[in-house]
């Protein structure tokens, strides 16, 4: 070896240079060891993509930290608006110059950032919200939110008298199809002729469309209006003002629809960031995918507005408890595609990776998947 | 339903078809045609469209007919989208204190007006660049907004009801102000005055006139205007306040503006025409006509090319006051 490089060219000096410099990258390696022992797990940075005060996805994050920092006396910092390209990298590091030893990085799109960041500081640790890729100091954390949104849409199909729903969609991702066939497939249990109208905003956050949306949905027949949007919060009223029903995703907007609240699928990060913290804290944390379910209660299936009967309630109610004992499966077969075609057969269960990658709406919903 | 899409196409050929100095014919044409489409109590798909084509563009409607008048005087204020925000936030955050919707309106107008004056400074009194002053102006109103916003979101008001039907008192405002401005800068002395200074600072000068107050006046209506745009979003149309909720608005109505051929009458069927193609993408979405949502969502910004394309290729003159031809540079 050393003598090929010598035939290279190089001189005995800058070969013996080159070791003491490999040698000097372990000893400050093995330094860095040192500041990992020593890395302040009691301060936490949250980032977010959105406002922090949005009544929805990222206001439902940071009641996550909010419960962190009441549960455990951490110190948090949260900074909000920060869209999902380089800008994080700084914001990241920001943070841990100012001794963050733990970052939430709650947006899809932060994923790879993270990464790379994470391979920097690997002292560090980084959570990252519905990521489908590990880091050597980087987990994941998310919460399928699909039984509740099944059990939601029981209600929905139970109270609409026309049997036409409206959802308003933000984007064509897997995790907002996989809400609307979820909740297309609880209200057909119930009136298997009721039909979803999808219209898409192309936007998490754009209130004066989303407004639009809601007439035109309830314009063109529909009496129960769900979403996924960044916030509930303006077709939630809209539904109110218009004697609609509505059915809320991601946060609990009750009190601004009284009337027209059936119930909504909202999250609860809570305790998931809180034990996800204390194992960090303990030294006992591995890089994984944790993903919350109804049953632990990282979902709520929201209580129900008074215009929801009392049998229904029960009704539903029992479901869920299918649902938590695992007597029920939401994804098992029949499910068929828009087209009537076959997804899974009758008693077959939806294979995780075409849940988890959904590009199909199913029979019965009414609006383009692509 | 195509009967009166038909109708509602041809409230927007025929006038365009028109020459230039037929104006108050095709004024007429377009109210004609608008109001017989409305009394004739279309099918309930087509009203709802209609209703939801006056509610997507009165907003805009503000802003377009107050940036006209800005333009007309020979400046371009890029900075409305953040004076619409500001007009939003301060609006929205008045209502929820005074519980008056209508103080909100005000008070939405005035912060415009405030924003607008930062650009008056900049532009016309240090004669800065004016995309530049303009830039300045909108990145300071969205965070101003989104900083004192913080504290309204998610907060209820009650909004300001319907006049008739689903017509609100801001669509009425917002139809009314179109011959209102429209006659101010046609029929009145004041509006020769600012025209004047729109097509060239060293005549109007020599007239005695000042040029730097008309243009400051420009400015001022434009940012009172595009603030009240702002407040009817958020106090009238959907009773919210969010985070950047204009969404791009601002800079589309200076967009309609050369749609509208720096005209006041022509903003009316220009901004109609984008709020009229935006609720009705959403609305063919909702009657599930199978094409892809992102192409569908093209078709305000479409239209509104095409009519610029057409209407540039008709029109014997492009109607741009020629002092805009040097605000790339500065202004006077």
């Amino acid at each position: 070896m050393s003598r090929r490089l010598l035939a290279a060219g190089f001189s005995r000096r800058q070969i013996l240079q080159a070791g003491l410099m490999a040698g000097g990258a372990m000893l400050s390696a093995s330094s860095w060891q040192r500041a990992q022992a020593q890395v302040n797990t009691k301060k936490i940075g949250y980032i977010y993509v959105g406002p922090q005060s949005d009544y929805g996805y990222n206001y439902s994050m940071d009641l996550g930290r909010q419960y962190v920092e009441k549960t455990l006396g951490v110190e948090t910092t949260y900074f909000d608006n920060i869209p999902e390209s380089a800008e994080v990298e700084r914001v990241m590091e920001r943070l841990i110059r100012d001794d963050h030893g733990i970052i939430f990085a709650t947006s899809y799109g932060y994923l790879d950032h993270a990464i790379t960041v994470g391979q920097k500081y690997p002292e560090v640790s980084f959570l990252h919200a519905g990521g489908l890729k590990l880091g050597a100091n980087v987990g994941t954390y998310w919460a399928d939110s699909d039984d509740a949104i099944y059990l939601a849409g029981m209600v929905a199909g139970s109270l609409s008298k026309t049997g036409k729903l409206g959802f308003l969609g933000a984007f064509q991702i897997p995790q907002v199809l996989r809400t609307i066939n979820a909740f297309t497939m609880g209200a057909q249990s119930i009136n298997p002729e009721a039909t979803t109208t999808v219209v898409w905003t192309g936007a998490w956050l754009d209130p004066p469309k989303e407004a639009e949306v809601a007439n035109a949905l309830l314009d063109g027949g529909a009496d129960v209006l769900a979403g996924q949007v960044d916030s509930p919060l303006t077709f939630a009223q809209t539904a109110e003002r218009r004697g609609a029903y509505v059915v809320g995703k991601d946060v609990n907007v009750t009190e601004f629809a009284p009337k027209a609240w059936l119930t909504g699928a909202s999250w609860n990060w809570g305790p998931m960031m809180v034990d996800l913290v204390k194992q960090i804290q303990g030294d006992t944390w591995k890089p994984e995918f944790v993903r919350g379910t109804l049953k632990g209660g990282d979902v709520v299936l929201d209580p129900f507005g008074p215009a929801v009967p009392s049998d229904v309630q029960a009704k539903v109610m029992a479901v869920k408890e299918q649902i938590l004992s695992g007597a029920k499966v939401v994804w098992s077969g029949p499910i068929l595609k828009q087209d009537g075609s076959e997804v899974v057969a009758s008693g077959v269960k939806l294979p995780m990776e075409t849940l988890e990658s959904m590009n199909f709406l199913v029979k019965g919903v009414i609006g383009s998947a692509s | 339903m195509l009967g009166h899409s038909l109708g509602v196409g041809a409230a927007f050929v025929i006038p365009s078809l028109m020459p230039f100095r037929r104006r108050w014919r095709s004024l007429g044409v377009v109210l004609v045609v608008a109001v017989a489409l409305l009394v004739s109590a279309p099918p309930e798909m087509t009203s709802g469209w209609l209703w939801a084509t006056l509610r997507s563009a009165s907003p805009i409607l503000f802003v377009v007919v107050g940036e006209t008048l800005t333009q007309l005087t020979g400046v371009i204020n890029l900075g409305v989208e953040g004076q619409m925000l500001l007009g939003a936030c301060v609006g929205f955050a008045v209502t929820v204190i005074s519980q008056n919707p209508w103080l909100g309106l005000l008070a939405g107008s005035l912060a415009g007006l405030a924003l607008s004056s930062l650009h008056m400074l900049l532009c016309v009194g240090l004669r800065t660049n004016a995309i530049a002053s303009g830039v300045a102006v909108w990145v300071l109103g969205s965070g101003l907004s989104a900083y004192w916003g913080r504290a309204y979101v998610g907060q209820k008001i009650s909004g300001l009801g319907a006049v008739v039907g689903e017509l609100t008192p801001t669509i009425l405002l917002s139809l009314l102000l179109v011959p209102v401005i429209g006659v101010l800068v046609y029929g009145t002395h004041t509006g020769l005055i600012w025209r004047a200074v729109g097509e060239s600072i060293p005549a109007s000068r020599s007239m005695g006139i000042r040029p730097w107050w008309v243009q400051m006046q420009g400015i001022g209506i434009g940012g009172l205007l595009s603030g009240l745009g702002g407040a009817a979003l958020s106090v009238d149309y959907t009773l919210t306040w969010a985070e950047n909720m204009t969404a791009g608005r601002g800079l589309v109505a200076v967009g309609l503006v050369i749609v509208a051929r720096w005209n006041p009458f022509w903003a009316c069927p220009a901004a109609l025409l984008f709020g009229g193609s935006e609720a009705l993408y959403l609305r063919l979405q909702s009657m599930g006509v199978e094409v892809s949502s992102y192409l569908l969502a093209t078709l305000p910004y479409l239209l509104s090319l095409a009519v610029l394309v057409v209407s540039s290729a008709t029109a014997q003159r492009g109607g741009m006051p020629q002092g805009l031809k040097g605000v790339f540079g500065s202004t006077g």
